[in-house]
């Protein structure tokens, strides 16, 4: 991985840090989810996406100054009766995205009810980014950027209307959340719950398996 | 057939992986088809009224495979689909006309059948096809409340119209899987599932206790690569034709199949599972298995099923799961 990304190493000799971090989507079916991750992972946009039955996992890697990002991504299913399975996902996840469709009234509500569990369930640091998702349907609009961004500020989220269809803000967010994730204090022996495992150079994983991911 | 064999869309208009072997299926094919052809002339012996009551023969016979084109009233005999159909006092197409006051639940259905199998040449070129699941999943949801609509039946759903081509035959396929067939898998709390993710934990401890040891050591809960094994029944997991196999399977002996294929995959890929460190790893082994040359041979894997997972009984499995239906109702 260090190797590939190439971004451990650098032009100028100063060597740098791999971190890797669990990140989770949630939100109500149909908001968005699975093609926000499409978009990041892969850079693509299908019009009809296929309904995530249980989860899926994805990973992809953004480089941030001397850091490089993998994130290792838990999209879930939106479907309400799925939620029995959500806390398996969301559990020592350093990140979530709570996605709503902002053509929609009762898929924010329901984003505001998983910022809720999460912040009462999931571990304690954990960075939480709210989506308002389909912003290429603006003119339908039915949730006020002003009213997401007020709820945000007031829950401590990160907060970006986004689009999948158009691109519009995905790469952001995730690299928001990358900036807002703690990196710099890991080589203190620290990895568990709400830390980024950092790797050394060279390391595949292999000597702390399934650290970040428990 | 040898369009077929390296066309990028497999017999039932499923485009194949980004990864697929054309030259394993191709060797596969050559031998599977004589494989199609020999069962074809077996099944053509069977004979009279009562042909597809169930028996040893007629259990063997589904093992080795149901002819395509017998599959509708095949699945709809031994699944006792049939049985339900007949003595239903309405019928399909009146059932279907009573209107369904849950605007939400329709919706969601709305939603979802465009994208069910949206890359699938059969679903983009006949529009009726989209119609007919829309019909089907929206009659099931109006007839059973307790299950309403669950995402992933839109998969089962769609690939019974792909098999049966007919609306109703699928309708009452479905209505027999999710209210007879299968535990509440499908159901608003999803307690089936709950019970048999952890109905398989302890299978898998049984059966192979190193690929146990290590699936914990490494912290994955099974929902994570076993949710669709349950609620799609491998449907988009394993090779279409392998999932058929399966079904025809699963119509006439009920669900312990479902444990069989499972406990089958886990044992052909022990070294593959045992050699992942991590997570990420281990998720992925499980997502390739659907590319490995044990699996794609459906005829060998349908014979695997039956031999390496050694005996599982519907007794054993029944209290099992009345064992695990209480330690779910004690969380």
């Amino acid at each position: 991985m260090a190797n590939r990304s190439g971004a451990a190493q650098r032009p100028n000799g100063t060597q740098g840090k791999i971190c890797q971090f669990k990140l989770v989507l949630l939100g109500e079916s149909a908001v968005g989810k699975s093609s926000l991750v499409l978009r990041f992972v892969k850079g693509q946009f299908h019009e009809y996406q296929e309904s995530t039955i249980g989860a899926a996992f994805l990973t992809q890697t953004v480089c941030l100054d001397d850091t490089t990002v993998k994130f290792e991504i838990w999209d879930t299913a939106g479907q309400e009766r799925y939620h029995s399975l959500a806390p398996m996902y969301y559990r020592g996840a350093q990140a979530a995205i709570v996605v709503y469709d902002i053509t929609n009234q009762d898929t924010f509500g329901r984003a505001k009810t998983w910022v809720k569990e999460l912040q009462r369930q999931a571990s304690p640091t954990i960075v939480i980014a709210l989506a308002g998702n389909k912003q290429d349907l603006a003119n339908k609009r039915m949730v006020e950027f002003e009213e997401a961004q007020t709820y945000a500020d007031e829950n401590g989220l990160l907060f970006m209307e986004t689009s999948a269809k158009t691109a519009l803000n995905v790469n952001d967010i995730f690299l928001a959340i990358a900036k807002k994730l703690p990196k710099y204090d890991q080589n203190q022996g620290q990895s568990g719950q709400g830390q980024g495992r950092r790797l050394a150079e060279g390391d595949q994983g292999a000597k702390t398996p399934g650290n970040c991911c428990k | 057939m040898a369009q077929t064999m390296y066309s990028k869309v497999d017999e039932y208009g499923f485009e194949r992986p980004t990864n697929f072997d054309y030259k394993l299926h191709a060797e596969f094919m050559e031998k599977y088809m004589r494989t199609l052809v020999r069962r074809a002339q077996r099944w053509s012996t069977l004979k009279g009224k009562n042909k597809y009551v169930k028996n040893n023969k007629l259990r063997r016979f589904v093992r080795k495979g149901v002819p395509l084109d017998l599959r509708s009233i095949v699945w709809m005999q031994v699944s006792e689909a049939q049985v339900l159909k007949d003595a239903s006092p309405a019928n399909y197409y009146n059932i279907r006309k009573t209107q369904i006051n849950n605007p939400a639940l329709i919706e969601m259905i709305k939603i979802d059948v465009p994208r069910t199998f949206p890359d699938n040449i059969n679903f983009i070129s006949q529009e009726y096809l989209s119609k007919q699941m829309f019909n089907v999943l929206a009659t099931f949801a109006h007839q059973n409340s307790e299950v309403g609509y669950c995402q992933g039946l839109n998969y089962i759903t769609g690939l019974l119209l792909l098999v049966t081509k007919n609306e109703e035959v699928s309708f009452w396929l479905l209505k027999v899987l999710v209210e007879n067939i299968l535990p509440k898998y499908s159901v608003t709390n999803m307690s089936g599932l709950l019970v048999d993710l952890d109905v398989l934990d302890e299978l898998v401890a049984r059966f192979d206790v190193d690929i146990h040891r290590h699936i914990r050591k490494i912290g994955m809960p099974w929902a994570m690569v076993t949710t669709k094994w349950f609620i799609c029944l491998f449907c988009e997991v394993l090779p279409t034709e392998t999932v058929l196999r399966i079904w025809d399977c699963i119509f006439y002996e009920g669900s312990k199949i479902i444990f069989r294929v499972g406990l089958t995959l886990i044992k052909l890929h022990k070294t593959e599972i045992l050699r992942t460190k991590e997570l990420s790893e281990l998720i992925t082994c499980f997502k390739d298995m659907r590319n490995h040359k044990e699996v794609i041979d459906c005829h060998q894997f349908m014979i695997n099923i039956f031999k390496i997972p050694g005996s599982i009984t519907d007794n054993e499995l029944q209290r099992l799961r009345i064992k695990y239906s209480k330690t779910q109702n004690q969380r």
